[in-house]
């Protein structure tokens, strides 16, 4: 930092001029106007003090699968924000569940309907678009109620000033957690049949007669009626998804990266086939990879977030103290910005923020599906704007797509 | 005992996958062989500066054993022979104490190590457990021993560590009770050192070498004719071995020959040596380390040389 | 239908309080507010030209979450926005915000927290009003749910929100500014755009009142929009506050 100074002063005489990083943190606000509003005399075009276009979003790149000991892993970097996502499978045993058996009983007629259903293999609408009512009560009612995703983003890994590590997550950590957990649900990204584990108990066949009547000695409490020819499924545990991302590296918009990331694993995970073992009473796994599935997402929704630069922090203060500021004059030449993909250094400089969650139907040809649209800190964005972003989000769709489809 | 501040699992908690390949005594021939010589390193991946926000940090790498690397590439199983270490290092700093701390006529160092929940082949907690504890202050012993304090009075230095995936205790095919020390632990710490080290290099802190963490063991040949007759591996990867009699890991500063933190582990009194070595059993393995700490030196200098060479060409 | 119940300045002892009562949803929020008190462990997040405004969440019957701390730092953001942070006596001070939820349904863990946030939102401005902590508008704020069948209904009960396709929360401040926009589900932009429209005019009025939209507030709900049950909100209280001066003159 020192050099570029000592060499200047013989050119130009000793004067009140900084060089641009002491005056980048010196006075960031008018630093990064500075950039956004050229001269118009110099006929520069408009750019973020990152060189960005105020519509640009960062260098994405993804990695996925490289962790050992997970059933899935992701590695997304969004220009200088890194987020590691892991996702490991646990089993829960429907015994374990204190209400399994009370709330089998009372959802009983969904239960026969979808048994029925399943009785022909995997329902053939899941391979469309299209949601049946019944089974979309009952994925929410197992993944929700059962907590069957269980996302946690930590922040203390160093990767900020700021965030001490050891110390219990910070409310930063927290919110994205929770939006991490609310955007799963709302999303229905992952089917609870994928993590349903199902037992059949075996039919009156002739070799398997001397160990169903041992069957029927264990499953009374099934009740008579079960003791038929065909007997139903059941389902006996549930794989339970524990979805950790450790954001290695921040440089301003977490959410985006730490989204990407997830959605990245979850499509790496893969399961392992897993059955009832009579003789053992437990969950038995098998730890073949050819039989192993992956598991088939609904979906594939990407996140884009933006913030807004004011040109004069308190001039829309101003605005409001006097009642009769006139706005449409205000936003006739550009005093805001909307920025994509915002760094550390630019979301310390803006109030407002927006956060949209887009998919594209028919993977990629139908229409833009907005499945997550949230704005505050201000009051600049409003319907033309958010118009505007929700195409800018569904550009950044594809481009998403591609670049997690390859890694 | 439900922590709020997180997203909970299930209440009645879950088990981890039971493999019906583990229900069965496994062969002993599927264990991982070591397909290096006994003086032959794995290959480290060592990178500075990946984190921009913070002073100085680096990443490092272990270079996958052979059986690892062939499961990635033609996976069979869904239960990994072995793992391989890696790891992310940030340093921020110096930078005040804070106020309610006392006068300190030198750099406080703090060191913080925790393990990624997915980092083990059991899930690991969030919140840090003693052996987390543990290898924090063994890393900060190995530090302290080479950074210049005094030059940063009333300063303080964080050092975390985030250990995205751990090197295995034993192999997983044995039964539980079979080792009765935690061998991962060591090359978890010697890679700690290491990129630390790189990470105060990095975050140009003043110190008197850079420190290189090493590994070492004596390891008993499962046909051995007699007990008790070792032989001396550096670098151990604890799933390719059957038997580890003990081990030591060194942090040392090549340029001035010192040790700055030893830790050793197991017994090995008994010990004797192949190959007509007729050292004591701790003298060979502590010798042993420090080679492998001259090892990883030679990546930790082209890493630090990295790092500089950047700067200078931003400067 | 009935209209929200409140009450303002209900505590002693904090500078301003209120309370918040929804009959739809059945979400009742007790509001405090402390301005301009000293932050002393927040000095480093401390701006030296602006107040620093932290809000608390606590749930009926448990303590704060996740799911909290989300809403809190949705709530620290609006209330950011209009809290005139820079007046005198407020810069490097705190306005500190708790919000306790003493009835209605409980949020269950990775539940939605957009069918409370409208009572939240109230209560907090409410509060803030009570305390005289200065503003630069006034907000108001509501829930709309889509149905399968495309219908908007506003404030829907708790086994609507389950069956609906998706959720709006929308605020609007006494300006005609969106101020908060939280949606969440499956929809379109063209479904946002009439959301937003119906959300306008349940808050403000479909279009822009006279003098005398005070008045339509003992009809029904429809005719009274929220905006003027605000306003309503708050001539009551500065009419109990300075009863001594109007009844003097």
């Amino acid at each position: 930092m020192a050099t570029p100074t000592a060499s200047a002063v013989p050119a130009a005489p000793p004067s009140l001029s900084l060089p641009p990083s002491q005056f980048a943190r010196l006075q960031p606000h008018a630093y990064l106007l500075a950039h956004l509003s050229p001269p118009p005399a110099s006929n520069q075009p408009s750019i973020r003090a990152n060189g960005r276009a105020p519509a640009q979003f960062r260098v994405t790149s993804a990695n996925s699968g490289s962790l050992t000991h997970t059933n899935g892993s992701a590695v997304v970097r969004v220009g200088d924000t890194t987020a590691v996502c892991g996702v490991r499978a646990e089993i829960l045993h429907t015994d374990d569940i204190a209400s399994w058996s009370v709330s089998q009983a009372s959802s009983g007629n969904t239960h026969k309907r979808r048994r029925l259903g399943d009785l022909g293999g995997k329902p053939t609408e899941e391979s469309d678009d299209t949601y049946a009512d019944a089974q979309d009560d009952e994925d929410r009612a197992h993944i929700q109620d059962l907590n069957l995703l269980v996302p946690n983003l930590s922040l203390s890994t160093g990767c900020a000033p700021g965030f001490t590590p050891g110390a219990p997550p910070s409310s930063l950590a927290q919110s994205l957690s929770h939006q991490i957990l609310s955007l799963l649900h709302t999303s229905r990204l992952v089917r609870a049949d994928d993590l349903r584990i199902w037992y059949q108990p075996p039919n009156l066949g002739r070799e398997d007669l001397e160990r169903h009547n041992e069957d029927e000695a264990m499953d009374v409490d099934a009740g008579p009626g079960a003791a038929g020819l065909s007997k139903p499924r059941e389902i006996k545990a549930f794989w339970v998804l524990y979805i950790d991302v450790m954001i290695i590296s921040l440089a301003g918009n977490p959410f985006d990266a730490a989204w990407a990331s997830v959605l990245a694993a979850l499509r790496d995970t893969k399961l392992p086939k897993a059955w009832w073992d009579i003789d053992n009473e437990t969950i038995l796994c098998s730890d073949d990879v050819s039989q192993a599935r992956k598991l088939s997402l609904r979906g594939f929704p990407i996140a884009s977030s933006f913030c807004v630069f004011d040109a004069d922090a308190a001039a829309a203060y101003r605005a409001v103290v006097i009642p009769k500021a006139d706005e449409p004059k205000r936003r006739g030449f550009k005093q805001t910005w909307i920025l994509a993909d915002p760094d550390g250094y630019e979301e310390g400089l803006s109030q407002e923020r927006a956060c949209l969650v887009v998919d594209k139907e028919s993977n990629g040809q139908g229409k833009t599906v907005i499945v997550k649209m949230e704005k505050h800190g201000g009051w600049i964005i409003d319907t033309e704007d958010l118009r505007q972003l929700v195409s800018m989000s569904a550009q950044r769709w594809d481009e998403m797509k591609q670049i997690l489809e390859q890694c | 005992m439900n922590d709020r501040r997180r997203v909970n699992g299930p209440p009645g908690g879950t088990r981890p996958p039971v493999f019906q390949s583990g229900l069965q005594s496994s062969n002993p021939s599927d264990r991982p062989r070591r397909q290096r010589q006994p003086a032959e390193l794995r290959k480290i991946f060592l990178k500075t500066g990946l984190i921009p926000s913070a002073s100085g940090s680096a990443y490092l790498e272990f270079e996958p054993s052979a059986s690892l690397a062939a499961n990635r590439s033609n996976p069979k199983s869904m239960i990994p022979p072995s793992s391989a270490l890696k790891l992310t290092c940030t340093v921020h700093g110096p930078k005040p104490l804070p106020r309610s701390a006392a006068y300190s006529p030198n750099l406080v160092l703090t060191t913080h190590v925790k393990y990624a929940p997915f980092a083990a082949r059991r899930r690991k907690g969030h919140v840090r457990d003693s052996s987390e504890r543990d290898l924090g202050v063994h890393l900060e012993t190995a530090l302290r021993g080479a950074i210049i304090a005094e030059r940063w009075p009333k300063s303080g230095l964080d050092i975390t560590i985030t250990i995205l995936e751990a090197e295995d205790d034993r192999w997983w095919g044995e039964p539980p009770d079979s080792h009765d020390a935690s061998w991962g632990i060591m090359n978890v710490l010697a890679g700690c050192i290491t990129a630390a080290s790189a990470a105060i290099a990095d975050a140009r802190i003043d110190c008197l070498d850079l420190v290189a963490g090493g590994v070492a063991a004596i390891t008993e040949d499962v046909g051995a004719s007699h007990s008790g007759s070792g032989r001396l591996m550096l670098d151990t990867d604890p799933a390719e071995h059957a038997s580890i009699l003990s081990a030591c890991v060194v942090a040392y500063m090549p340029a001035r020959d010192e040790i700055t933190e030893l830790w050793l582990k197991g017994d090995s009194s008994k010990a004797v040596l192949d190959d007509g070595d007729s050292r004591q059993g701790h003298d060979a393995l502590i010798d042993g380390a420090v080679d492998a700490a001259r090892g990883s030196y030679s990546v930790l200098s082209e890493a630090v040389k990295e790092s500089i060479l950047n700067a200078v060409a931003h400067a | 239908m009935v209209g929200p119940t409140v009450s303002l300045s209900g505590l002693r002892r904090a500078d301003g309080s209120a309370s918040y009562k929804c009959p739809v949803t059945g979400y009742d929020v007790l509001g405090a507010v402390n301005a301009p008190v000293e932050l002393p462990a927040r000095k480093d997040a401390l701006r030296p030209e602006d107040a620093t405004i932290e809000v608390f969440v606590k749930p009926g019957n448990t303590t704060a979450g996740v799911g909290e701390g989300y809403v809190e730092s949705v709530l620290r953001s609006v209330l950011g926005s209009i809290v005139l942070g820079r007046e005198k006596g407020f810069p490097r001070r705190g306005v500190v915000i708790t919000l306790a939820i003493i009835g209605g349904e409980a949020v269950e863990r990775g539940d939605s927290y957009l069918t409370i946030l409208p009572a939240l939102l109230h209560a907090s401005l409410l509060a803030l009003i009570s305390a005289a902590v200065p503003l630069s508008m006034t907000f108001a704020t509501t829930l709309l749910a889509v149905t399968p069948s495309g219908q908007i209904v506003q404030d829907p009960p708790v086994e609507d929100v389950a069956n609906a396709v998706s959720l709006h929360v929308l605020a609007f401040s006494s300006k005609g500014h969106l101020l908060l926009n939280e949606s969440q589900g499956r929809f379109d932009f063209e479904t946002w755009e009439s959301v937003r429209e119906q959300a306008a005019s349940i808050c403000q009025g479909a279009n822009p009142r006279g003098s005398d939209g005070d008045t339509a507030m003992d009809d029904e709900s429809k005719d009274g929009t929220l905006d003027n049950f605000i306003r309503e909100a708050m001539e009551d209280h500065l009419h109990r506050v300075y009863s001594w001066k109007i009844e003097s003159n």
